[in-house]
């Protein structure tokens, strides 16, 4: 496996990476860990004239908590926002997500909060070498018109596996993106396209450059399913917010109930969330239907691309919805005095 | 055993502080001066007639040294066997598989090999595949080999005769079917090969392999020049587990291009060719239908067992016969009846792989279970009832010497709790045992024996010269043991030159489990018949005769009176001033039945020792998602006599990871129209480290061969073997449903609980 040649350019400052996207584009792509983009060069799904790496960008590094916010810089690593005091108390379901990627070895030396957002979608048909792919009709995503995964399928199936976006989605999270001479927030939520060739709503010209969680008194809870302790992809994962009412201290005000590894983007379930408002923090019936309806939600857009089987994963959007609604749910009760 | 000084005693290994450092070089690692790259172009149909190659595109681009076509390769065709010989080493009429190989090139560097085979153009037609292998028997399509009907690749038929009579006899008779998809070696190590012409027209080639010897005459066939001239030099190995014994068509081809280009090319492979275009092991699906008494006394049993070979034959008489013999020297059986078949198939080429026959083995091992379950007996007194005796013989007539096969079961038994814990744990946690038994070698032929020359330098130290590869599991360090033990010396006194065919005489290779009984036993040998000579100087010196000598920690001394003695060195040298060699050399052949033959004559002593291994497990089950957690598991294994208890431990716990966390919970490949779906280490899902078990237990029992060198025999495979057994077997006991399609992923043990409990609703 052999990268093919590429321009390697280095800022060192956020101004000169956004003038560099702003000259190169579609020509470019950002290298910050370089853990998905650089396995897809290899396998020459992807040949960009031009890498802006993200090292000597110091910028980009940080977490804090200003104006009710938690605000993470896209380029802090995996390893400083799992060792964050902030992180851990007010956005567990994101602690928890990113001490499930990779390894430890690669939280620490590669994999950055906003690589981990933006990598792209995968699929089992996708994913692969030259030579996998030759001999049979290009998909959907390598730039044919047929979708291995779904029969008949007029667009890109492949699935977001990502553990950090499912849990910022879940928090409510939003982004920043910048561009020379300017940036824009939205919503994480508002962030996906429907299409699995090109997944993200983001110009080729702008940069991920910060996260914005809202600090809001709720217990977050992140669950996911793997083959492995380490070194995989889930391929089932939920997460979930609950924020108990100001008056009554046991009774849900406002819960977030996300999906993913199952489809084009983690899934915000709004029916399923709005269920549980007014709920007590206890009810676990309440708590079950939610589950089970979600994985009804979720099944619809689930395709067999990540392993494991269909069947299984969709199965599995319940037990994880319910798992993490149980969790979040224990950390927010109010504690007896 | 305290009579032995180095042999026995926990050592680490000669090799290891060179790979923990990252100093040990691999083939990859080579380089060579003027040394190009090589690739490999391959197709990308399941079958097709090759129509046209061109070539001369590629020919052309600058910095491309040579391209290469079946054309230059004579049609010469490999196969084990003289009647399993279908594969030519590159393929100029037709592709059987997606990665078979259609040309080669070599280039100055990668990018230039890689971008000639983007210019290389084959034209095919595409003929109708087939990847099933029940498909395939019945298909009506183009047979993927002419000669071949059905597609039937092997057909192994083994009768003891009275199979009907005693079903006729029997109290209970069960039939179950047992499935399980191939698997993947997945050896650290990426194959890789470098190969060069020198000046003399000798072939030179470094590669991963399971016995240097293996690789030295078929090359020497295929170029057509003398064996002296094939030389396969020692490198360091990063894992073969039974699927690098073979030559394969990279071999011939990176020599081929060493030879056009008069330089030496290598050949690295990536992860996917290192999956699809070497080994795997095969898919099997297994009928066993057994009758046993009113105890549980197996009367008769039938096996019937359908094997995927993919494209090729590979080694497909023995892997059609492995995994029956392993249950026939695991188990006494009053009569059988076996029917293997192997198929082929438009898949990758399926061979011998270190955990061959799970499907199988645990298929018997569960209807075992059933059977004691009706009968009202436990698993561990079922096994013992049928559990193989020593001196009794296999149903295909080998004579089975040392066996303490029921030592492990008792000793595995006791360790684990299994007598407290069977029947009495909690829902969805489930204790189950494994047994199993795998041979010390197979009737090999001519290269059967190993030979092993042992020169003494002058400064007192030894050269230790043997065919045997190490690689991986510790045969270096065995060699060397062994050495110094019976010279007297220190290990950091062996200077051992292994594993290359120019120095070294031939030897069966790492390949079925011989290295020590075999290749250990020619160096012991070799080095007693060395002592020997050394003794009879010393005799003359300390005045007494040679029998009464011994030698330890580089001294020679008077058994009786350890203060009269002499060192070595001084011994060496004065035999030299007196005219008297100080080399030895000693062989060691294993008398099996040269006429028992896989297909022909399935009959006869098969090898001269045999290991047995129990593994137990206990696990936990998670009743809502179905994934497994494996609390403790226990390996016991009749190893004759353990040479580095240390090592043996390794080896232990490597195949509890490989058959049993691996082979039985998560491994396996997924499959869409011939193309492999998870060919990557990321996406085959192989155990990690944190994902074994917080509680292994290593029970190292020691029947002490009669023939095996110190008592030693095959130490660790009967563990591979068995760990896919017992975690079945904890994994069925824990969800109380009997599991019949392996291995057990989430998936499958989920949708049998909702079954179980829509039954009992």
């Amino acid at each position: 496996m052999r990268l093919p040649r590429f321009e390697y350019l280095r800022p060192e400052t956020l101004g000169q990476a956004l003038s560099l996207l702003a000259v190169h584009k579609d020509d470019a792509k950002i290298l910050a860990g370089g853990t998905d983009l650089l396995v897809r060069m290899k396998k020459g799904l992807l040949k960009p004239k031009a890498l802006i790496s993200l090292k000597a960008l110091n910028e980009l590094s940080y977490i804090k908590k200003e104006d009710a916010c938690i605000k993470i810089g896209a380029g802090a690593s995996l390893a400083d926002i799992i060792a964050s005091d902030i992180i851990q108390k007010e956005a567990k379901a994101l602690f928890q997500a990113c001490g499930k990627v990779g390894a430890i070895t690669l939280q620490h030396y590669t994999g950055t909060i906003g690589g981990n957002i933006l990598q792209d979608n995968r699929c089992h048909h996708y994913n692969q070498s030259g030579l996998h792919r030759s001999g049979r009709q290009a998909c959907h995503k390598d730039g044919g018109k047929i979708c291995y995964a779904r029969d008949e399928a007029d667009r890109c199936n492949s699935t977001c596996q990502s553990d950090g976006a499912t849990a910022l989605m879940a928090l409510g999270a939003g982004i920043t993106l910048a561009r020379k001479g300017g940036e824009r927030t939205i919503d994480l939520a508002d962030f996906y396209t429907t299409d699995g060739i090109m997944p993200f709503a983001i110009e080729s010209h702008e940069l991920l450059k910060e996260i914005i969680i809202p600090v809001q008194g709720a217990k977050s809870a992140y669950t996911r399913l793997a083959y492995r302790s380490a070194i995989d992809y889930p391929i089932v994962c939920a997460g979930v917010l609950l924020k108990p009412s100001d008056t009554q201290k046991d009774k849900i005000d406002e819960a977030r109930i996300v999906v993913g590894a199952i489809a084009r983007s983690p899934l915000f379930l709004v029916r399923e969330s709005s269920s549980l408002k007014g709920k007590n923090l206890n009810d676990t019936d309440a708590f079950k239907k939610a589950a089970d309806s979600s994985m009804n939600s979720a099944s619809t857009f689930a395709v067999h691309n990540v392993g494991s089987t269909l069947k299984y994963r969709c199965d599995m959007v319940s037990e994880m919805v319910f798992q993490a609604l149980k969790k979040s749910a224990r950390a927010a009760l109010p504690t007896k005095e | 055993m305290s009579d032995y000084t180095i042999v026995g005693k926990r050592m680490p290994r000669v090799d290891s502080r060179a790979k923990v450092m990252g100093k040990a070089l691999f083939t990859a690692d080579l380089k060579l001066p003027g040394m190009l790259v090589g690739k490999i172009k391959r197709s990308p149909y399941a079958h097709a007639r090759i129509l046209n190659i061109d070539t001369s595109k590629a020919e052309a681009l600058p910095g491309v040294k040579s391209v290469v076509t079946g054309k230059d390769t004579k049609g010469v065709k490999w196969g084990v066997f003289a009647y399993t010989r279908d594969q030519q080493f590159i393929q100029i009429e037709k592709v059987r598989y997606i990665g078979d190989e259609v040309a080669g090139v070599a280039a100055i560097d990668e990018e230039t090999a890689l971008k000639a085979l983007d210019l290389i153009d084959v034209e095919y037609e595409e003929l109708p595949p087939v990847f099933d292998p029940m498909e395939a028997m019945t298909s009506q399509t183009e047979l993927i080999h002419e000669d071949f009907a059905n597609n039937i690749n092997v057909h192994v038929n083994i009768d003891t005769g009275n199979v009907d009579e005693n079903f006729e006899k029997a109290q209970y008779i069960r039939e179950d079917t047992f499935v399980a998809p191939e698997e993947s070696y997945f050896q650290a190590e990426p194959y890789a090969i470098v190969a060069r012409f020198d000046h003399e027209d000798c072939l030179e080639i470094w590669c991963p392999n399971g016995g240097p010897h293996m690789k030295s005459k078929p090359l020497s066939n295929a170029f057509k020049i003398p064996l002296h001239k094939v030389k396969v030099r020692k490198i360091a190995i990063g894992g073969a587990f039974g699927g690098r014994s073979e030559i394969c068509p990279v071999d011939y081809i990176c020599s081929l291009l060493a030879k056009k280009t008069k330089k030496p090319v290598k050949i690295q492979f990536t992860r996917e060719e290192n999956t699809i275009a070497t080994r795997q092991g095969h898919a099997m699906l297994t009928t066993h239908k057994t009758g046993v008494d009113k105890d549980g006394r197996v009367l008769a049993r039938e096996t019937t067992c359908y094997m995927d070979g993919g494209a090729y034959s590979s080694t497909g008489p023995i892997a059609t016969s492995v995994p029956f013999l392993s249950m026939e020297q695991a188990y006494r059986m009053g009569s059988v009846r076996y029917n293997g078949y192997r198929i082929y198939t438009n898949k990758p080429i399926r061979g011998m792989i270190r955990t061959h026959g799970r499907g199988f083995a645990c298929g018997l091992d569960t209807q075992l279970d059933m059977i004691a379950d009706h009968l009202g007996i436990d698993p561990v007194e079922i096994r013992l009832r049928n559990s193989r005796q020593p001196g009794e013989y296999t149903s295909t007539k080998s004579y089975v010497d040392s066996c303490a096969m029921d030592e492990t079961i008792h000793k595995a038994v006791e360790k684990s709790g299994f007598k407290k814990k069977w029947g009495k744990l909690p829902p969805f946690h489930g204790i189950g045992i494994g047994t199993n038994s795998v041979q010390t070698g197979f009737p090999m032929g001519i290269r059967g024996g190993s030979q092993s020359f042992i020169k003494f330098n002058e400064d007192g130290e030894a050269t230790v010269m043997s065919g045997v590869v190490d690689n991986g599991q510790g045969n270096d360090n065995m060699l060397v043991q062994i050495a110094a033990e019976e010279l007297g010396l220190l290990p950091e006194d062996i200077h051992l030159v292994s594993a290359d065919t120019e120095t070294t005489s031939s030897d069966p290779g790492s390949y079925s489990q011989v290295s020590t009984f075999v290749g250990g036993h020619a160096v012991k040998i070799a080095a007693q018949n060395c002592r020997a000579k050394l003794f009879e100087v010393a005799s003359k010196i300390l005045k007494v005769s040679p029998d009464k000598l011994a030698a330890e920690n580089r001294l020679i001394f008077v058994k009786d009176d350890p203060e009269k003695s002499i060192p070595i060195k001084k011994v060496v040298r004065i035999s030299l001033l007196n005219f008297n060699s100080v080399n030895a050399e000693g062989g060691y052949w294993p008398r099996v039945d040269m006429k028992r033959e896989w297909v022909k004559n399935p009959y006869g002593q098969m090898c001269e020792a045999f290991s047995f291994g129990t593994t137990i497990v206990e696990v936990k089950v998670d009743p809502d998602t179905g994934q497994v957690e494996v609390l403790e598991a226990t390996a016991a294994q009749d190893v004759g006599y353990a040479i580095n208890p240390l090592v043996l431990e390794g080896q232990f716990e490597g195949a509890l990871t490989m058959g049993g966390q691996g082979g039985m919970l998560t491994e396996y490949h997924e499959w869409k129209d011939g193309r492999c779906l998870n060919p990557t280490m990321l996406d085959y899902k192989l155990p990690l480290a944190c994902d074994m078990p917080p509680k292994i237990n290593n029970i190292i029992v020691e029947s002490v061969d009669p023939k095996g060198p110190y008592g030693a025999k095959e130490a660790g495979m009967s563990i591979a073997m068995s760990a896919a057994q017992g975690y079945s077997a904890a994994v069925s006991n824990a969800i109380g449903v009997y599991m019949d399609s392996f291995p057990l992923t989430p998936d499958k043990i989920l949708a049998a609980i909702k079954e179980k409990k829509a039954q009992e609703n």
